[in-house]
């Protein structure tokens, strides 16, 4: 039975099963569409009550003696009768009606004998403001300030309230002595009035929407996540059927590809719910008035793209826990497991959803986070770079894979299902770990998803600023990539007792192999300039990319010739391969099928290179380079065919002329080459990739691999 | 005549479970033991003994620590997928999944075992009828009895035809009748040639049913042999005294195996 129908019948049968739930059914369906909208109402109406409740609420002020208290009570009659007069002025059905003052009503006096203790009645909050005359006041004298002191206690938010009202009041009471001083000096209207300032808010009714939703989204992702993953993974343990599903002949990883895509469908379809009972509060509530100030509603559209944003949300959750609850043995377990998940998670989507933060740099491959962003620019209607989205989606489904992987190591492991088998720690304690020949499909996906983002913020570090030139970023990441892509595998594999030579293919490859990977190494960059340039031919050239490369190779030309080499040549050819075609091509291959482990290692491997317009030809070069691993069974020739390649990369920056010798214009860089060169170098680069054709294929591949085992496992024994 | 090859072989079994003290604690302790086809083994012993670990490690469930086995001649340890297609195993105190039917259960497993689902359905008709439960098939799993979800299970470890079975404690919390229906299911299977590896503390019910008994204590075998053969060895009629002789001769000098 093949993979997919497998996962089909799986799927199928778990999706049944978990919709069957009346558990599944209550969080997706009454949750949703009785509590939002209780919810909603209920804390709108709490709010306005609130609001309303203040405005009608008595205020009390506190004043310095009996003669403050006149004064002021004063200034508040007459501002009163001002406004009266005023209405009074004005057509109560225009606007200017509407924007008239309300009068200081509803409050009373209580005069203090001294600072301290109003300040102190303020404090306790018997009275909610106090209002000290620090001058005499003087309407009528026209080189007179009179200065009032305001004490509020802005903690109390009806303290606060109150001193808005009170600083309103005087500056209304203000503006009229102003006029009646300038009507006396005889000075125009606009003489202490050199600007008039107004603030027209332009945000949309998606812009409060952009904000908030996005958060409400991943909200709702978990919460249609949460139950159905632990019923896959730790419900099957506690329920006892775990044992009897682990001894059908089906492959780990098709029993939680399966669980995994019955999480999203119910994430999503939940999620679906959810948006649409918001949706249906909101208009049915009338509440899009308040949430979109401009009257417009919340287009239909607008709902369609948030419900394509929760596709990828709900993949990567629905990835995330599933491999979290895959180390639960019980209900009760996972969902201690599940919690410091969730507040992990938006930590990263908090940060997203603060109006300053922007896709870009780090936040582009930040997990979650960068999710959020998307989905927020999409709702504010933000011009998104292509690039951006294909970075975000790209680095999601790293991410998801890389879980998905983990899930399957860790569900159904011994000491998971059987509780005699040691508790999980001991599961992970170096002292019981088996030697193995080679690493697990997950702990190569894990290191790799996990230096993928720190890769990311070393380029994004050190890229130089404007008018610098790349030399910096250059010697940072020749000097980071030995150790964050040689060192840190390394001491991962020999911490699980994972053979590190067997591994990283380690091994002296016959003498045709080299010689194969000299001809392809130095031929190579044939084919792939002729895919940058059908890749042109289609997309075109950003300018970006072109003022990126000119700065490179000026940057070269101005090093010596020995860096360079070391730099671009040596240092990521050596890395590189050992990672990608030694690290995770090995770990790919103790599951996948040749091709399969070697298109998503060169997937990945194109990933790491963060450029759209890179990554068509770095994952070609990477499906080249991992055949040659695979076929010569040694990471040494792919080394130096990356060699190679990427030295002819770097001298044809440094020494244009050279390359206008053999009929290779400098200006013509993004044109076919000439015949003869395509002629001669196609004819050096097939025979290269004869030779490693005509070596076997897979299956002999893994024999080979699996005398390695009996081999690992002699040496352990003895 | 034809040959009888060995269905099951296990070669110097050795199971260490992890404890905190970080010295283990040694389940089963270099066990060997052969099973012809058509044949079934009893494995008998008290509780603790290793019996129900034996079956895992044989089942390719749990990895032995060291030591291996070969199920139908493929190896425990290298060929865990083939070892599962070749097997039956009914575990003690198994769960269904509450929310399907004993139907679409039995379809399930039989495609989780490869087979189309028109293959799975004929194959659970069949033994819908002859396992009796045809009565409750339809019902969802958590409705049914103690007896009938054992039914389904054995039905459950039967779906693929395999030629090798591994049943622990098949007849466990089972009345009468349901014990019966099973023990002369089992017996069938073995006459039709099948292999069978029984654990059972009815002694009773292994007396009648295995052909060759193998007695596990402390991980390790003591006795070995057909029922005549226990019988000679011990001067002890029925298995029950045969049993309690054996192990506590263990206890206080020693092995008997040869």
């Amino acid at each position: 039975m093949s993979f997919h129908r497998r996962i089909r019948t799986i799927y199928g049968k778990e999706l049944v099963d978990i919709l069957r739930d009346r558990r599944t059914l209550i969080a997706m369906i009454v949750v949703p569409i009785v509590l939002y909208p209780l919810l909603m109402l209920g804390s709108i109406q709490a709010v306005s009550y609130q609001a309303e409740s203040m405005e009608k609420e008595r205020l009390v002020i506190g004043v310095l003696g009996q003669s403050q208290a006149e004064m002021l009570q004063r200034l508040i009659a007459d501002d009163a009768t001002a406004i009266k007069r005023e209405a009074g002025q004005v057509d109560p059905s225009s606007e200017a009606a509407q924007d008239l003052p309300a009068p200081l009503d509803h409050f009373r006096l209580r005069a203090f004998i001294t600072q301290e203790r109003l300040e102190e009645a303020v404090r306790s909050r018997v009275i909610q403001l106090g209002v000290v005359f620090e001058t005499e006041v003087w309407t009528g004298k026209i080189d007179w300030t009179s200065a009032i002191r305001l004490l509020p206690d802005y903690e109390d938010m009806r303290s606060a309230f109150a001193a808005s009202q009170l600083n309103e009041m005087f500056e209304r009471i203000g503006t009229r002595i102003n006029a009646d001083r300038k009507e006396g000096l005889g000075l125009p209207e606009a003489f202490d009035k050199p600007f008039e300032i107004t603030i027209t808010d332009l945000s949309t009714s998606s812009s409060i929407l952009g904000q908030i939703l996005p958060l409400i989204l991943i909200l709702m992702t978990i919460t249609g996540a949460i139950y159905p993953a632990i019923d896959l993974t730790a419900g099957e343990r506690e329920r006892g059927t775990l044992e009897s599903l682990m001894v059908s002949p089906v492959p780990v990883i098709d029993l939680i590809v399966g669980k995994f895509l019955v999480v999203t469908t119910v994430a999503i379809m939940g999620a679906a719910l959810n948006l649409a009972s918001v949706t249906a509060t909101v208009y049915f509530g009338g509440f899009d008035k308040i949430i979109a100030s401009t009257g417009g509603g919340i287009p239909i559209v607008t709902m369609i793209f948030i419900l394509l944003c929760l596709i990828p949300f709900a993949v990567l959750m629905s990835a995330i826990m599933i491999a979290v609850c895959s180390f639960a043995r019980t209900f009760k377990e996972a969902q201690n497991y599940v919690t410091p998940v969730i507040l992990a998670v938006l930590i990263p989507g908090g940060i997203a959803a603060l109006p300053a933060t922007r896709l870009e740099g780090i936040m582009l491959v930040m997990p979650v986070g960068n999710m959020v962003l998307l989905a927020r620019d999409f709702l504010l209607g933000a011009t998104i770079p292509a690039v951006h989205i294909v970075m975000v989606l790209l680095s999601t489904t790293l991410y998801a894979g890389a879980a998905v992987a983990l899930a399957a190591n860790i569900f159904g492991k011994e000491s998971v299902v059987f509780a005699d088998a040691g508790s999980l720690r001991s599961s992970f304690s170096r002292k019981l770990v088996r030697p193995s020949d080679k690493p697990t499909v997950s702990m190569g996906l894990l290191v790799v998803a996990i230096l993928f983002p720190v890769w990311f913020f070393v380029q994004s570090a050190f890229s130089p600023g404007l008018y610098e030139d790349v030399s910096g970023l250059l010697h940072a990441t020749g000097w980071l990539m030995p150790v964050l892509f040689v060192i840190v595998p390394v001491f991962v594999l020999g911490y699980w007792k994972v053979d590190i030579r067997n591994t990283l293919s380690i091994r002296m490859p016959a003498a045709r192999h080299l010689i194969s990977a000299v001809l392809i190494g130095l031929s190579a960059w044939i084919p792939a300039h002729e895919l940058n340039v059908l890749q042109q031919s289609v997309l075109g050239i950003p300018q970006a990319v072109i003022e990126s490369a000119e700065r490179l190779a000026e940057t070269l030309r101005a090093l010596p010739v020995g860096s360079v080499f070391v730099l671009i040549a040596l240092i990521p050819a050596v890395c590189e391969e050992l990672l990608f075609r030694g690290f995770l091509l090995s770990g790919l291959s103790s599951s996948a099928r040749k091709w399969t482990a070697i298109v998503v290692s060169a997937a990945v491997f194109g990933v790491f290179h963060f450029f759209l317009f890179k990554f068509a030809v770095t994952a070609a070069l990477g499906v080249l380079l991992g055949y040659v691993c695979w076929q010569s069974r040694s990471i040494v020739p792919a080394i130096i065919a990356h060699f190679l390649h990427n030295a002819i990369g770097a001298y044809s920056a440094v020494n244009p002329a050279w390359f206008q010798r053999i009929g290779i214009a400098a200006e013509a860089e993004w044109s076919h080459l000439p015949v003869h060169v395509l002629v001669i170098g196609g004819v050096v680069f097939l025979a290269g990739l004869l030779i490693f054709a005509r070596e076997s294929s897979g299956t002999e591949h893994s024999r080979g691999l699996e005398s390695g085992v009996h081999l690992a496992g002699k040496r352990g024994v003895s | 005549m034809t040959v009888q090859m060995d269905m099951v072989v296990a070669d110097r079994l050795v199971k260490v479970f992890p404890t905190p003290d970080g010295r283990g604690k040694r389940a089963v302790n270099g066990l060997s033991f052969r099973v012809r086809e058509g044949q079934i083994y009893g494995l008998l012993g008290p509780n603790g003994a290793g019996k129900t670990t034996t079956l895992r490690m044989l089942s390719g469930l749990m990895a032995p620590t060291s030591g291996t086995a070969r199920i139908g001649g493929y190896d425990v340890t290298t060929h865990v997928g083939d070892v599962k297609r070749v097997i039956g195993f009914l575990t003690a105190n198994t769960g269904l999944y509450q929310r399907l039917t004993a139907r679409e259960l039995l379809v399930y497993f039989g495609q989780l075992h490869r087979m189309s689902a028109d293959q799975a359905a004929a194959r659970a008709d069949h033994l819908i009828e002859w396992l009796g439960i045809g009565d409750f098939v339809n019902l969802r799993c958590g409705a049914l009895s103690t007896g009938q979800k054992q039914r389904v299970n054995i039905a459950r470890a039967l779906v693929a035809d395999p030629p090798i079975l591994i049943m622990d404690e098949p007849t466990l919390g089972l009345d009468v009748l349901s014990n019966r229906i099973i023990l002369e299911y089992i017996k069938r299977e073995r006459d039709q040639g099948k292999t069978i590896i029984l654990c059972t503390h009815y002694l009773d019910e292994a007396e009648d049913m295995c052909d060759q008994i193998g007695l596990l204590h402390d991980g390790k075998l003591i006795a070995e042999g057909d029922l005549e053969s226990l019988r000679s060895l011990s001067g002890e009629e029925r298995l029950s005294s045969i049993f309690l002789k054996l192990i506590h001769a263990e206890e206080t000098v020693g092995a008997i195996v040869p």
